[in-house]
Order: structure tokens, then C-alpha cells, then sequence
């Protein structure tokens, strides 16, 4: 009987999403899209191509006749650590790191625990508690201490990390996908794609997959920030990228012994940890609210 | 009437009994799923403890005397069973690499970790209650923009590189709280809570970001969709009592069942945060037990995590029935 | 108009609405929720607004109570005891709820705090506008639940909400209605979340308390038949406006708008032959129009048996066409051209 009333109560704000950012108009919800897009995608191409297309100094094998330069100085835009290396350079490679986990990590994550995910919730039943119960395990198991255990015992290299932390990006996922598809079941189109015979695979690529995809996009964008952060964590503990190799987080762990001399060593990595996560937050946010009516209810 | 209503008084006192019941005992097979996970994962690693007591250069043989003389030697699940077996003595065995009792290990160190957790939790949970009033009080306000913004940051921000951030301003330069060290309670009260402030905050600042956001949303959900809202406007409350007394009780349960699962992965947090400040806690030596293969220490470890973990679940349960009356009165009218 | 006015007018008219008009900013169009809305309601009397869900009705009631959300454009004027209230700030708005004009809303389970005792929250009503201690607050929310009718109320009072039944549940919201004697209760599909017995008590306990306390009484309901058993005055609303006014027993002997004899119809009836198909208010769109996007003319016309093409063109007005009787039609049943 109040159907449209409570529409009429709120209008302003989009069903189902908690109100956590003001609706804007015009320009205010583009450039929260566009800007964080726009860093991220000059931070990785200048990771990337930058060393590619100009000449930068190496990253590692720097001459201790170099060391402890400060910022600005000439040829050394971020000056260079206490073995000389320069630090603009050792970002840039430390960034390459960082986006390689991040984006692994995270597809890994969407095309193992997503196909789970969705497997379990299509198919229901003892395979969806058989497949839920061991996704439960692993997301209650301290992360953390099980990732420092295999990176530790795999040893010390990016692809051990990138295992490492697969293993805690796959039932994240999957817990994910299986809540979407599970809500998505319950949509009335659903039952008239059952009902007019599509089955299976079809049901899966051409309905399923298609709508829980910006649910589970920009959960993975927001992923692909925590996968950093967990990279960094294991690098900042000597167990992820193995020196001298440059991680954005063991270069923080290093700059921790000159911090008070010179704090650069630790405040230049960390400011552009921080920059890419905000960034990757502030746009998965942007992007779920755009995308917090996927089944398009125009009222 | 007033036989229905004396009945329903009766069984009013025993949902939460049998409630905290039914949780206790789960306890049990939580416990030892986890302890079993950690003592499989730790076998699985290569290497074990004799190997890194005697270091590198140690010979085959010297090893292989080292691990008898550790037990080490004996099959997998002999090993967990005399020390499941310990457990239910209250005995949680000793170190390999120390020689330590365990429950002594963590008798001195568990209090450290304890107090900054408390910390933690307290200060992250009222700010957080605090911002998320303010903010709720005039969606996309001032007050509001600023909490979005501290949430952001507090979830963008590492907690290492916070801590180190910390360190910088408020150490080094400011000199308003020490980098390292740690001082006890009963030594030094205001010492104590100066040396424990920084490593609290590096743990409580992203915690008080996701609550802050998860609680803010909550309550403009609760003063803008439901009725009850509308019928405290309509008699004409003021609005500061609508928010607090109407609304906030009704948007705690989010935040509470946040803060009970966000608990196990404090081990974490307290593992990397602990060293940066030299605090002589469990998550200092987490890390280095992992590396020397030192089970027992691991295993100490792994099970206190759990069992307040669990215990918080529980004690979020009894919270859920306090403040909501229809979980504590089972009986509902025609 | 809508500017609150220093100046008090003078009428003996207790509430004085004239050319309301809410208007929600949508994703892109405006939604018109109430179109020019004009009504007086006196002291004592009860009158009754009716529409379908959509025409505007609940949505005119909770704009003169300023319990509208922060989006919503109100202008126009409404005039309680000669004071304007359109255009007051929260606080100002906030000495006349609950104190001068009172609500008592639709669902009863949704309505009242879950949290909070019951007793609890009548006093609160009371202490929003009364300065009286805890205790003696108390004490008056036992009377307000003696009042209407609740038994044993030292004992209700302490009870949660969901300890009540329905019944009793809006009898709880009616004593928080009451709490400070408000001069105009407005109640908002009071009876509609209850079963037809409870209905009639709810509403004979609403009767005796306004002959008892001498209050101006609204129902706002999409019930006619309620409307014509309890109200003096009765108004219809469709699509934002007002198309229909007069005394009941005028308006049921004498209907003029169609859309308003359509609503008779649709009233299920016993003497009926059974299996026969309930009569609804057919036309095309089905459905009450999307306020968004009101057609010119009037916005019937799309269902209405008798429209024609200048219903369609333009608007009717809304005229008082017979004494005391007021519609909006070109062709109204009954009488021809206007």
C-alpha cells in the first residue's frame, strides 16, 4: 500500500548502498573516477616503460661513493640509499613489483575463487557446504602468520609471495562470488532464463558471470590495494622480494634504521604505497557506487 | 495474562545460558581444527627446529642427535597428540629453541600484548563511535567529509608505514613519545601508557577507519529508512537524542559483529607491529618462533589467539542479546 | 507565501492549508508528490483524506509536520492556529510536534523503537515538550496506557514492543500521540496493518479520545468506507490534488468525480454474487500516474470512462460547484458539463 512512498521518502539516495558518499552531480563523481585512474595508470606505465624509454640509473649496484645522497640532488631526483643506489630508480622497479603481485594475486583470486564461488552457488547443495566450509577455514585461519609461514619455508622470492597470498585472495573471492551469484539466483529474470532451458555453461557465461562482474571488479580493485599492503608487509619482514631486489617494502624496512637521519628513505616508498592504495580504494569505492544498481530499477 | 507473562520471565534467562553453552562447546573443535592447521603447516614447511639451532654448518649427525634428543624424530601425529595431550594439563610444553616453559613464554609476554590490544581496541572503537555520531548528524556535512576522509586514509594506509610515520613526527621530532622500549604497569603507570601509545594507534588507526565508515552508514541507514525514526521525530525529540538514543543502539550490531571477526587478524598486525617498537610481547616472537621451526611457542601462541577469539564471538553474542530485546525475550506475541 | 510571517490571521480555522505544493528532486525530473493542495480542518472536526498510495496524501501531512526528508521543496502555506509553519527551522517546527499536532503512523511494528521500552518511549513524548522528572514522566505514560484502553498498564509499560500484539501496539502509538494533549491528531492509515476487528476498536477508541480531549481528528486512508463511517468532512485525492471534497453523507449520496464513484465501486461489498470478479479502477496505465511525468490535462483522463478531449487538453479546477461540495471535472457523473 506505501510501495512508492518510501521512494518518495529517499529519493536521493541509491537502493541497497549504504549512504557512503553524497550522490554529486555533474562533475564530482567523474573526477573521483577519472583522477584516481588517471595516477594509477601514469604510476604503471612509468613503473613499466619509464626505465624502458629513458635512461635510469640501475636500480641495484649502486657505488657506495653515491650513498646517502639527498632528494633533489643532480642525476638523483630522490637521492640514493646508504649503498648508493639510486631511490627514484629503485621506486620505479619497486612499483613494477608491487603492481605484478597486486594484479597476480588478484586474478588468481577472480578466475580460481570466483569459479568456485560461482560454482557453489549455482550448483548448491553438499558441493556448495563441501566447497563453503574450506573457503571458511582458510578466511578464519590468521592470514598473516600462514603467509609469513609459506613465504618463509617456499623462500624468499616473488613468485613464493605471489603464491602465498593467492592463497587468501582465492576464498575472498570466492566468498564473494558465491554471495553474488546466491542473491543473483533470486532475481526474477533468473527464473525465466531456467524456465525457457538455459542450462549450465550458458546460465554461467551469458547471465551469471555478466552481472556479478562489478561486484567482483571492484572488490578486486580494492584487493589488489590489500595485496600490496600484505606484499609490503612480507617484504618490510625480509620474506617477500629478496634484496637487493627493490620492494617498496623493504625499502621502508631499511629506511627504519636512518629514520631519523634521513627519513626520506622511509617517507618517499611510503607516500607512493599510500598514493596507489588510496587511489585503488578511492576508485573501487567510486566505481561500486556507480555500479550499486546493476539490475538498472530506474524509478 | 499473568501466567504467560511469569512463563515468559523464566525463559527469558535461559536463552543466554543455554546460549553461552552451545558456544563454549564449540570451542573445542575450533581449537583443534586450528591447532591441528598450524602443527600440519609447520611440519610442512622444510626444515625443522635442530636445523636451525645448530645452524648451517652443523653436520647430518649432529642434527639427527639434536632431533632425537627434541623428540623430533617421532612420527607427526605422536608428536600432536603429546601435546594435545600437555594441553589438557594446562602443560603447553617448551621451547626448542629456548628450552623455556611455553606457558612461562607466554605468561611474560602475553600481558604486553594484552594491554596494547586493549588499547587499541578502546580508543578505536570510541573515536570511531564519536566520528561516526558527528558525521551521521548532517549527511555530507563538514563533520562528514572528514570522517570520509580519515576512513579512506586509515584503510589505505599500511600499518607498518604508519608506524613508521608515527615514529618520525611524533618520536623524533616531537618528541612527545619514546620510539622503542617498553615500561610495565606496575613500574610506571604514565610511562607505560606513553611507551604503548604509538604502537596503538599504528594498530588502531585502520581499525578506527573501517569501523568509523561501517558505523556512519549504518546509523544514516537506520535515521533515514526506518519508522521508529519518524515516530521520535514526530513527538518532537531533539535531534542530538534521536541520533544517540534511537538510532545509534540500533546500528551497534554491524560494528559489533566487525570488531569480533576483525580479531584473529590482529595476530598479524601485533607480529609486525611489536618489533618496530621493541614491545616484548607474542607477536615479537611469533615471527622468529616461525623461523626456528619452534612449534610449541607457535602452537601457544596460535591456541591463545583462538580461544579469545573465540570467547569474543561469544561475548558479541551476549551483546546482541543485551541490546536487542526481541533476541532475549523469545516470546512473541500473536 | 511560505515565509513564516510575524503576523498571526486570524481564522477559526484550526489548520489552514492553502496551495501546498512538495516537489522531490529526482534522478533528472521533479517529482510533483502533492499538487496544489488547499483544506481547512476546525477544532473538534474529523476529516478524512483519501487516495490511492501515490496521490500525495500521506506525503501533504508529513510536509506541514516538516518530517519530510532534507530534499523535498515545500512551498505554499499552512496556517495552524493562524501561525505558518511552512518554511520553520527544525527547532521551531519542533515545539509544534507532538505538543500541537501529533501522528500516529501505519505500521505499528515498524514504528516503534525495538530497543526501547515501551513505557519508555511514551515518556519520552511526554518530556519532549513537559519539563517533569523521570519518575513523574513515568507516571503519566501508565495513565496514557490506561487511557486507551490497555490493560494492566504498570506491566505493558515495561514491555518491548514486540511483546505486544498489533492492537495493542498502536494503541501504544496513539498514547504517544497524546501524550501532550495535541489540539490535531493526524492519523496516517492507522487502522490499515490490522485485522478488521481491531480496525473498528482502534478507531472507536480514536473517536471517544477526540470527543474526550475536544482534538481535530485526520484520517488519511485509501479506505472510503472508513472514511464515510468516521469522518465529517471527506477529501479525495488523486495524483497530487485534490478532486473531490464534501461532508461524508453529501459526498456518498451525491458523488460527482468519477474517479471517486470508481472508488465506491471498487469497495468490496457482501451483497455481491459470489465468484463475481472484484470491479478495479481500469483504464490504462494501471495504476495511479507516475508523478514524475504528469500528463497536461487532468490526470485521470488516462482512466476515465467519461473522458473526453478537453479532459485531455486542460486541467479542471477545483471549484466549489455545489454548497459545501467541491470537484474538479469537466464531466462529473450526475450532472453534465460544470
Amino acid at each position: 500500500m506505501s510501495a512508492p512512498l518510501p521512494e518518495l521518502l529517499a529519493p536521493a539516495q541509491p537502493q541497497g548502498v549504504p549512504a557512503a558518499r553524497p550522490r554529486g552531480r555533474g562533475r564530482a563523481p567523474n573526477l573521483r573516477i577519472w583522477l584516481p585512474a588517471g595516477f594509477l595508470i601514469a604510476l604503471f606505465c612509468a613503473c613499466f616503460f619509464w626505465p624502458l624509454v629513458y635512461p635510469v640509473p640501475k636500480p641495484i649496484g649502486g657505488s657506495i661513493l653515491n650513498s646517502g645522497l639527498p632528494p633533489l640532488s643532480p642525476g638523483h631526483i630522490f637521492g640514493t640509499d646508504p649503498v648508493g643506489n639510486d631511490i627514484f630508480s629503485r621506486i620505479l622497479h619497486g612499483g613494477q613489483v608491487s603492481f605484478e603481485v597486486g594484479l597476480s594475486v588478484t586474478a588468481i583470486g577472480l578466475a580460481i575463487g570466483g569459479l568456485l564461488g560461482v560454482a557453489a552457488a549455482y550448483w548448491g547443495g553438499a558441493a556448495d557446504t563441501a566447497i563453503s566450509r574450506v573457503l571458511d577455514v582458510f578466511i578464519a585461519f590468521p592470514a598473516l602468520v600462514l603467509a609469513l609461514a609459506i613465504a618463509e619455508g617456499l623462500g624468499p622470492s616473488e613468485l613464493h609471495v605471489i603464491w602465498a597470498l593467492a592463497i587468501f585472495s582465492i576464498p575472498a573471492f570466492g566468498r564473494i562470488a558465491r554471495g553474488a551469484t546466491l542473491t543473483l539466483r533470486e532475481q526474477t529474470f533468473m527464473l525465466a532464463a531456467r524456465l525457457s532451458g538455459t542450462r549450465g555453461r550458458r546460465m554461467i557465461t551469458r547471465h551469471i558471470v555478466p552481472n556479478i562482474m562489478p561486484q567482483l571488479l571492484t572488490f578486486s580493485l580494492l584487493g589488489i590495494g590489500v595485496v600490496m599492503i600484505l606484499e609490503g608487509a612480507l617484504s618490510f619482514l625480509g620474506l617477500g622480494i629478496p634484496p637487493p631486489e627493490p620492494s617498496w617494502g623493504s625499502m621502508i624496512a631499511q629506511g627504519q634504521q636512518t629514520i631519523s637521519a634521513s627519513p626520506d628513505l622511509v617517507l618517499i616508498p611510503s607516500a607512493f604505497l599510500f598514493a596507489t592504495v588510496v587511489s585503488l580504494n578511492v576508485l573501487g569505492d567510486a566505481l561500486r557506487e556507480r555500479w550499486a544498481n546493476p539490475m538498472g530499477q530506474s524509478r | 495474562m499473568t501466567v504467560a507473562t511469569a512463563g515468559n520471565r523464566w525463559v527469558a534467562r535461559s536463552p543466554g545460558a543455554r546460549l553461552a553453552g552451545r558456544r563454549l562447546l564449540t570451542v573445542i573443535p575450533v581449537l583443534l581444527g586450528v591447532t591441528f592447521l598450524t602443527f600440519v603447516v609447520m611440519n610442512l614447511l622444510p626444515g625443522d627446529a635442530a636445523q636451525e639451532l645448530l645452524g648451517v654448518n652443523a653436520t647430518p649427525a649432529e642434527v639427527h642427535q639434536l632431533e632425537i634428543q627434541l623428540h623430533l624424530n617421532e612420527p607427526f601425529w605422536v608428536r600432536y597428540g603429546n601435546w594435545l595431550g600437555g594441553l589438557f594439563h594446562g602443560d603447553l610444553g617448551t621451547s626448542l629453541t629456548s628450552g623455556q616453559n611455553v606457558t612461562a613464554i607466554l605468561g611474560q609476554r602475553l600481558p604486553v600484548t594484552a594491554e596494547l590490544l586493549l588499547y587499541a581496541f578502546v580508543a578505536s572503537i570510541l573515536l570511531a563511535v564519536g566520528l561516526a555520531v558527528l558525521a551521521a548528524r548532517r549527511p555530507n556535512g563538514v563533520a562528514d567529509r572528514i570522517s570520509m576522509v580519515v576512513s579512506m586514509t586509515g584503510l589505505s594506509v599500511a600499518p607498518y608505514v604508519l608506524a613508521l610515520v608515527l615514529i618520525y613526527v611524533f618520536a623524533v621530532r616531537l618528541h612527545w613519545f619514546p620510539a622503542i622500549g617498553y615500561t610495565s604497569l606496575t613500574q610506571n603507570p604514565e610511562a607505560n601508557l606513553r611507551s604503548l601509545t604509538l604502537p596503538a594507534a599504528a594498530i588502531a588507526f585502520p581499525l578506527f577507519a573501517v569501523y568509523t565508515r561501517l558505523l556512519r552508514a549504518d546509523i544514516v541507514e537506520q535515521m533515514q529508512r526506518e519508522d521508529y525514526i519518524v515516530t521520535a521525530r514526530a513527538k518532537g525529540v531533539r535531534p542530538w537524542r534521536v541520533l544517540c538514543r534511537h538510532a545509534l543502539p540500533n546500528s551497534l550490531f554491524g560494528l559489533i559483529t566487525l570488531v569480533a571477526l576483525n580479531l584473529g587478524t590482529l595476530v598479524g598486525a601485533v607480529a609486525i607491529i611489536e618489533p618496530i617498537f621493541s614491545l616484548p610481547g607474542v607477536g615479537a616472537i611469533l615471527i622468529s618462533s616461525i623461523n626456528n621451526h619452534d612449534v610449541p611457542v607457535v602452537e601457544g601462541i596460535v591456541v591463545v589467539f583462538a580461544v579469545v577469539v573465540v570467547l569474543a564471538n561469544l561475548l558479541a553474542d551476549m551483546l546482541y542479546a543485551t541490546l536487542d530485546p526481541r533476541i532475549r525475550y523469545e516470546r512473541s506475541a500473536a | 507565501m511560505g515565509q513564516p510571517d510575524g503576523t498571526e490571521q486570524v481564522t477559526d480555522a484550526l489548520l489552514d492549508v492553502e496551495d501546498l505544493r512538495v516537489t522531490f528532486p529526482g534522478r533528472g525530473r521533479e517529482v510533483h508528490a502533492v499538487d496544489g493542495v488547499s483544506y481547512r480542518v476546525y477544532a473538534g472536526q474529523t476529516l478524512a483524506i483519501v487516495g490511492e498510495s501515490g496521490s500525495g496524501k500521506t506525503v501533504s501531512c508529513r510536509a506541514v509536520m516538516g518530517l519530510l526528508p532534507p530534499g523535498a521543496l515545500i512551498t505554499g502555506s499552512a496556517r495552524f492556529q493562524g501561525r505558518q509553519l511552512i518554511g520553520l527551522s527544525d527547532d521551531q517546527l519542533r515545539e509544534h510536534r507532538g505538543a500541537n499536532i501529533a501522528m500516529v503512523f501505519q505500521d505499528p511494528a515498524r514504528s516503534l523503537n525495538p530497543t526501547m521500552r515501551v513505557g519508555a518511549q511514551i515518556a519520552e513524548a511526554v518530556r519532549a515538550h513537559q519539563d517533569v522528572s523521570k519518575a513523574r514522566a513515568k507516571a503519566q505514560a501508565v495513565d496514557l496506557l490506561r487511557l486507551v484502553h490497555i490493560p494492566l498498564p504498570e506491566r505493558r509499560s515495561v514491555e518491548y514492543p514486540h511483546q505486544l500484539s498489533g492492537g495493542m501496539r498502536q494503541r501504544v502509538m496513539i498514547a504517544i500521540a497524546l501524550a501532550c494533549r495535541p489540539k490535531l491528531l493526524i492519523a496516517d492509515e492507522a487502522t490499515t496493518a490490522l485485522d478488521v476487528t481491531t480496525q473498528a476498536q482502534i478507531m472507536d477508541l480514536l473517536l471517544e479520545l477526540q470527543a474526550e480531549l475536544g482534538m481535530a481528528l485526520m484520517l488519511i486512508s485509501h479506505d472510503l468506507g472508513l472514511a464515510g463511517a468516521y469522518a465529517d468532512e471527506v477529501i479525495v485525492m488523486y495524483a497530487g490534488r485534490i478532486v473531490e471534497q464534501a461532508p461524508a453523507a453529501r459526498l456518498f449520496s451525491r458523488v460527482r468525480m468519477p474517479y471517486t464513484q470508481a472508488l465506491f465501486e471498487a469497495i468490496p461489498r457482501l451483497e455481491r454474487p459470489a465468484h463475481a470478479p472484484l470491479p478495479v479502477i481500469g483504464g490504462h496505465p494501471l495504476g495511479p500516474p507516475d508523478a514524475s511525468d504528469l500528463p497536461p490535462g487532468c490526470s485521470f483522463a488516462p482512466r476515465c470512462r467519461r473522458a473526453a478531449d478537453d479532459c485531455r487538453a486542460a486541467a479542471p479546477p477545483l471549484e466549489e460547484h455545489e454548497a459545501g461540495h467541491r470537484w474538479a471535472c469537466w464531466h462529473p457523473v450526475d450532472g453534465g458539463t460544470s
